[in-house]
């Protein structure tokens, strides 16, 4: 009924606004069509009385004539939202939406072929964050050049040094700290230019270019090639590093496991589901897709009674507004709940049978789905057989076989229970254990998948599952029945809540699979990955990715992320001495996506399995963003375990205050260059980030702006590394042209992308709106016209966005994964790096609290689970510079139930003491007394209790030429903190820390899963 | 297309009629974002800790499950606005388009309007001469053609608005069949859309 109307917007009209930002916005004059202007309006009638105090502040609209707009690409977090940014007189002003973008309009943008001119009247929304930008880029606690330590590592003190003798020390090394009494020799990059192995013994380490390490904090395609050419191509180091670990491994796990590492990244698709099971997903708040995407269309479609769903969640996160119901699970026990669930489901046969059959894809594709399970595939369960816990192959029953057909999977026919191809039957036997005639063995005993599957979930009942999870029975029995009455169109939404902790791996892949049973992986309405980048960015028009003298990294990662302990010379040694081989003095993690800032981390704190030399840091706060980040305070410090500390940021922030050097990076308003493929579910674009301002920065000699990138490009030139300098970007037309500054290459990457989506030459007054509003346009010579044209037609539009139905056939997804797994043979063959044992290959309950992590009596002790959150206004550790944010929100709160606080006697707004086994020593914060938490569980959100980016006085001399807020932030030789950016708490500082192992943060062994949910802490009051 | 809805433009009005400016509240979308009350901030620059429009969180006692939910509030540019008959100095009038305008050049700053309105949503701003701030419907960006700052930033559409004598699109739909029968005394230019019985149940469980 309403969805009728919607339609009559209308866009156009009598005074058709579109039609006078067209001379605005192209600088073409033709004031005749000024005439009749929508200023009549603006008259007062008579009787009428405006504001007549011409003295108050002009306000700024994108329709001023003196503006200029740059559709660009949000980082306010890093769900990817469009930006039309607003600039008066060379400075940022306001953000709004780009209509062109699906993230700004809900997944509906304007038309893709409308002329630039006739959106800009158009309304699309962003989020707050977005809308604090301003106070973002211009806080005057930004750095915009480079600082050298001047005492001891961590006490604050820095100078400015000159750009050409920071590249010089950090290429060469040398006693760079004598003055401060370090005897000594820093090393240099040069010195790690070598092949020579890092340890003879051990060779399989690689060589001692594995010495640099470079951990990037918030990183995205674009900056991400380019900092893998230095790091990987022109060092050939294989430590490039992220930190997909704290940004959310957990239920990313689970769906590596569930696609067989095809996919991590899958979702409900919100614009079509009937029903979606929410777990640990923030969706009102946080998620990628954001609030101003993904929770907007749940809002919108619920109130209008087309979507229902249900918020799992130990906290009533902001969505339980509108929720359907809100389940306050206990922490830790989302794999207990949907295993409960599956077993509800299989027990009732309440399962999606035709969708579990299908055994291969066209049996998938002639029901109309894009993935099948392997449900149906036999593996070999027979303890005689070399080849138990993996699938059985056509080769294990003819030896003849060859090719593919040797590896084709095997399952039971319906007709005649025959062990046929996967390939071969359009349907197989679902849940069987039998036994079938093996060549070389006779016969063997097999089971489904699905059979495996169901014999882990029925090892418990459903009050065990209830218990555990922390809910009645029927709020198991009543979810199950609520998701599978919907056919294909319920979907589970997992999130970092769903597998953020120790046993993540299993939660989340239970998880996952709930999305299988019902048969709605990659259609639409249900479980979807995204449909990617329009077109690439590194091939084409021009190679991108190789050069001559490319270098390709070998050996073990300091993680151990990727890399089996049992091909390693530490294992074989203690096997050759007669020892079982376990434990691994850490884990390694051969069955993981990786990104284990956590655990590289570590690796440096115990030097295993080798010792860091230098470690390059980009736009990362370890210290406060990991859970027990505190932990590594002591290893940042220690100049044996670091030798070299390099950070690349905008700020000085908990962890570079322990750097050696902080080299200042330019924020997304300026630059960070990036070409955006959406996040799942759904849609296919690529959205391009471009400079909206002039660096905010210093310059170089020859006049180009300190930023993560010319610093990279002047460390390699100084090195002599390839990849960098004179002619080292081949074109497909054969001419050569040099990499000097950030721009030769991200503009190639612009070209690449156009020219490989063949998008339209843009109109010359669209070309015009590029050249007169975007900063980049000053570099247009470096391409041909003819491909600059096309450039400007995706910047005009600020990327290439493809509608919602152009990436479905019906309701298949035309991309996204062809198979998911019920059964992972490769966890199935993945030991426990503790005991050596195998992992299971599918489900099965794993509690969420390993015994590392175990005291007799912490239900006594530490009797509140302490679970972390992110907020509406809020980036993880960076937005603390939003001004309006902060207005809003001054302070985050320890959230409490109100029949706990009541027992404590804890009032609202009273100080207590957060105390865990980790910190003893504990963190302060406020109370907040209601229920918007479960009962034994208390929240606190991330984003405050900052020490650093302006939180604390700072000894730097001459910091007044350094920071953007000149002699306003600084007295004499000392920052001057701003007290408001210190209020509230950290909750990553109280966080559990493994008893066992070296005391440092908590990790699960299977997938390196920091733990955000299950540390336990007690309360105190704190008198004032 | 299922629940979704292109960008828009404010249509801008003809002049024969005036325009009567009025914005839907549909509580039912509300996330609670702040996505509006910064974009507000963004546009007047109002003063730290002034704020033209806030959302207020509210728990309702309604035992044993308590229910909880978000309401944005702001100047509801009544009928017959108290503001404006308890300003000593006339500062404060009725536009014809519906929109309540303070004008800064008489506000003397005496406070009176702020005690007397009953939605708290008008402030003396400390940084502009502690004279009377509130909204005003962003009156330069509606007659440009642009729609409130708070109603284009808010990402679920739960603020919606229009001109009442012509209105289009989904504020028109909820204009005919959403209207609340009575606008209540003050005869106020903001139309709520209350919160559906079912949601927002905070169970006490552990």
């Amino acid at each position: 009924m309403l969805d009728e109307c919607k339609k009559g917007a209308t866009v156009e009209g009598p005074r058709d606004p579109s039609r006078r930002h067209a001379l605005r916005y192209c600088a073409m004059a033709a004031t005749a069509m000024l005439a009749g202007s929508a200023k009549a309006l603006a008259h007062p009638q008579p009787g009428q009385r405006r504001d007549s105090d011409t003295s108050s502040d002009r306000k700024v609209n994108r329709l001023d004539k003196d503006v200029r707009l740059v559709h660009s690409v949000c980082l306010g977090c890093n769900a990817r939202c469009g930006n039309r940014v607003v600039v008066r007189d060379g400075r940022l002003v306001d953000v709004t939406g780009n209509p062109y973008h699906p993230y700004n309009t809900m997944g509906r943008p304007v038309d893709y072929a409308t002329p630039v001119l006739k959106s800009i009247p158009l309304s699309a929304s962003v989020c707050g964050k977005a809308k604090d930008v301003p106070n973002y880029v211009y806080n005057p606690y930004r750095i915009l050049r480079p600082l050298k330590r001047a005492g001891k590592r961590g006490s604050g003190r820095f100078e400015p040094i000159e750009w050409d003798q920071l590249i010089n020390e950090i290429t060469f090394g040398g006693q760079t700290f004598r003055h401060l009494g370090e005897k000594r020799r820093v090393p240099g990059l040069l010195d790690l230019d070598s092949d020579a192995p890092m340890d003879p013994s051990a060779p399989e380490l690689g060589p001692a270019r594995n010495g640099f390490i470079f951990m990037t904090g918030r990183l995205q395609p674009g900056r991400k090639a380019f900092i893998d050419r230095f790091v990987k191509g022109a060092m050939g180091s294989i430590n490039r590093i992220g930190h997909t670990d704290i940004c959310g491994l957990g239920f990313r796990m689970g769906n590596y496991a569930f696609t067989e590492g095809r996919q991590v990244e899958l979702k409900a698709d919100p614009w079509k589901a009937d029903y979606i099971l929410v777990f640990g997903a923030n969706i009102y708040a946080a998620l990628q897709p954001g609030v101003n995407t993904y929770g907007a269309i749940v809002s919108k479609r619920h109130s209008q009674g087309r979507l229902h769903f249900t918020i799992v969640d130990p906290r009533a996160q902001e969505a339980v507004v509108h929720a359907d119901r809100w389940i306050p699970i206990r922490p830790g026990q989302d794999g207990a709940f949907a295993m409960g669930m599956i077993r509800w489901i299989i027990e009732h046969e309440a399962y999606n049978l035709d969708y579990l059959a299908a055994p291969n894809q066209g049996a998938a594709r002639a029901l109309g789905n894009n993935a099948y399970s392997n449900a149906t595939h036999l593996v070999i369960t027979d303890p005689t057989h070399p080849g138990r816990g993996r699938f059985l192959r056509m080769r294990d029953m003819d030896p003849g076989a060859k090719g593919e057909q040797a590896e084709a999977f095997i399952v039971l026919s319906r007709k005649g229970h025959q062990p046929v191809s996967f390939q071969h039957v359009e349907a197989a036997m679902l849940d069987v254990a039998t036994e079938v005639a093996c060549s070389q063995y006779g016969r063997i005993k097999v089971k489904t998948a699905f059979r495996l599957m169901k014999e882990g979930v029925m090892e418990h009942s459903l009050d065990e599952y209830a218990r555990l999870a922390g809910v009645d029975r029927s709020t198991i029995e009543d979810t199950a029945r609520q998701f599978t009455s919907y056919g294909q169109r319920a979907a589970v939404c997992q999130y970092h809540g769903a597998g953020n902790y120790v046993g993540g791996t299993y939660a989340a892949y239970a998880i996952a699979c709930l999305n299988a049973l019902v048969g709605n992986v990659e259609r639409k309405g249900g479980y979807m990955s995204s449909g990617g980048a329009v077109s690439k960015w590194k091939e084409g028009a021009y190679d991108l990715l190789d050069f001559p003298g490319r270098r390709r990294p070998k050996g073990v990662r300091i993680s151990r992320e990727k890399a089996w302990y049992e091909a390693s010379s530490e294992y074989k040694k203690k096997r050759a001495g007669g020892s079982t081989g376990y434990p691994a003095k850490r884990p390694w993690f051969s069955f993981t996506k990786g990104g284990l800032s956590v655990e590289t981390l570590a690796g440096i704190d115990e030097g295993y399995p080798y010792p860091c030399k230098i470690l390059f840091t980009y736009f990362f706060n370890p210290l406060y963003s990991i859970p027990g980040g505190y932990r590594f305070k002591e290893t940042l410090a220690d100049t044996r375990k670091v030798p070299l500390h390099v950070s690349i940021d905008i700020g000085v922030n908990e962890s570079n205050l322990y750097a050696d050097y902080i080299v200042p990076d330019v924020t997304y308003a300026e630059g960070q260059y990036g070409w955006l493929p959406p996040h799942a579910p759904a849609f296919r674009f690529t959205g391009i980030r471009t400079p909206c301002i002039e660096p905010l920065t210093g310059r170089t000699g020859d006049g180009r702006p300190f930023c993560l990138e010319t610093f990279l490009i002047d460390i390699a030139r100084a090195s002599g590394l390839p990849g960098f300098g004179k002619g080292v970007i081949h074109g497909h037309d054969g001419h050569t042209h040099d990499l000097i500054r950030a721009e030769d290459f991200y503009l190639r990457g612009f070209a690449n992308i156009a020219l490989n989506a063949n998008i339209p030459r843009a109109s010359r007054q669209e070309q015009a709106f590029v050249e007169k509003n975007y900063p980049v346009a000053r570099f247009k010579r470096m391409l041909p016209v003819r491909i600059w044209k096309r450039i400007c037609y995706m910047l005009a539009r600020g990327g290439i966005f493809k509608d919602y139905e152009e990436v479905f056939e019906g309701s298949r997804f035309r991309y996204g994964v062809h198979k998911v797994a019920l059964y992972n043979e490769r966890l199935a063959a993945t030991k426990d790096p503790f005991d050596g044992s195998l992992l299971p290959g599918t489900l099965k309950l794993i509690p969420p609290n390993g015994p590392r992590n175990g005291s007799d009596n912490q239900d006594e002790d530490y009797p509140f689970y302490l679970v972390t959150h992110k907020m509406n206004v809020h980036t993880q550790s960076r937005t603390v510079w939003h001004k309006w944010a902060m207005e809003i929100f001054p302070e985050n709160f320890v959230v409490m139930n109100e029949e706990d606080a009541a027992k404590l006697g804890i009032g609202n707004g009273d100080m207590v003491r957060l105390i865990s086994r980790g910190n003893p020593e504990g963190i302060n914060g406020r109370a907040k007394i209601g229920r918007l938490v479960r009962k034994g569980c208390i929240a606190v959100s991330f984003h405050y209790g900052h020490t650093q980016l302006g939180a604390s006085r700072l000894k730097i001399s001459g910091g007044d030429r350094v920071f953007l807020g000149g002699k306003q932030v600084f007295e004499g030789d000392y920052l001057l903190p701003d007290p408001a950016l210190a209020a509230g708490l950290n909750p990553n500082q109280v966080s559990d820390l493994d008893v066992a192992m070296m005391h440092t943060p908590m990790i699960d062994p299977v997938g390196g899963i920091p733990d955000f949910s299950t540390t336990r802490v007690k309360i105190l009051k704190v008198d004032q | 297309m299922l629940g979704m809805t292109q960008p828009v433009s404010l249509a801008v009005s003809s002049v024969e009629r005036p325009p009567l400016w009025t914005m839907v509240i549909d509580l039912n979308r509300c996330m609670g974002c702040q996505s509006c009350v910064i974009a507000c901030k963004a546009r007047s620059r109002a003063g730290s800790g002034v704020f033209y429009t806030r959302l207020v969180e509210r728990r309702s006692e309604r035992l044993p499950e308590p229910k909880r939910f978000f309401l944005p509030v702001l100047c509801n540019h009544c009928k017959s606005p108290r503001c404006a008959s308890a300003c000593p100095s006339d500062a404060i009038t009725k536009l014809e388009n519906g929109i309540v305008m303070v004008d800064h050049a008489r506000c003397t700053g005496s406070g009176k309007c702020v005690s007397a309105c009953p939605f708290g949503a008008i402030q003396l701003d400390p940084f502009r001469g502690n004279k009377a701030y509130k909204c005003d419907f962003c009156l330069e960006r509606v007659e440009a053609g642009l729609m409130p700052a708070c109603v284009e930033a808010c990402p679920s559409q739960a603020r919606l608005f229009g001109d009442l004598n012509r209105p289009q699109g989904e504020f028109a739909a909820y204009i005919r069949h959403r209207m609340p029968r009575s606008a209540g005394k003050l005869g106020p230019r903001i139309i709520y859309i209350k919160l559906e019985d079912k949601t927002g149940s905070l169970p006490n469980v552990g």
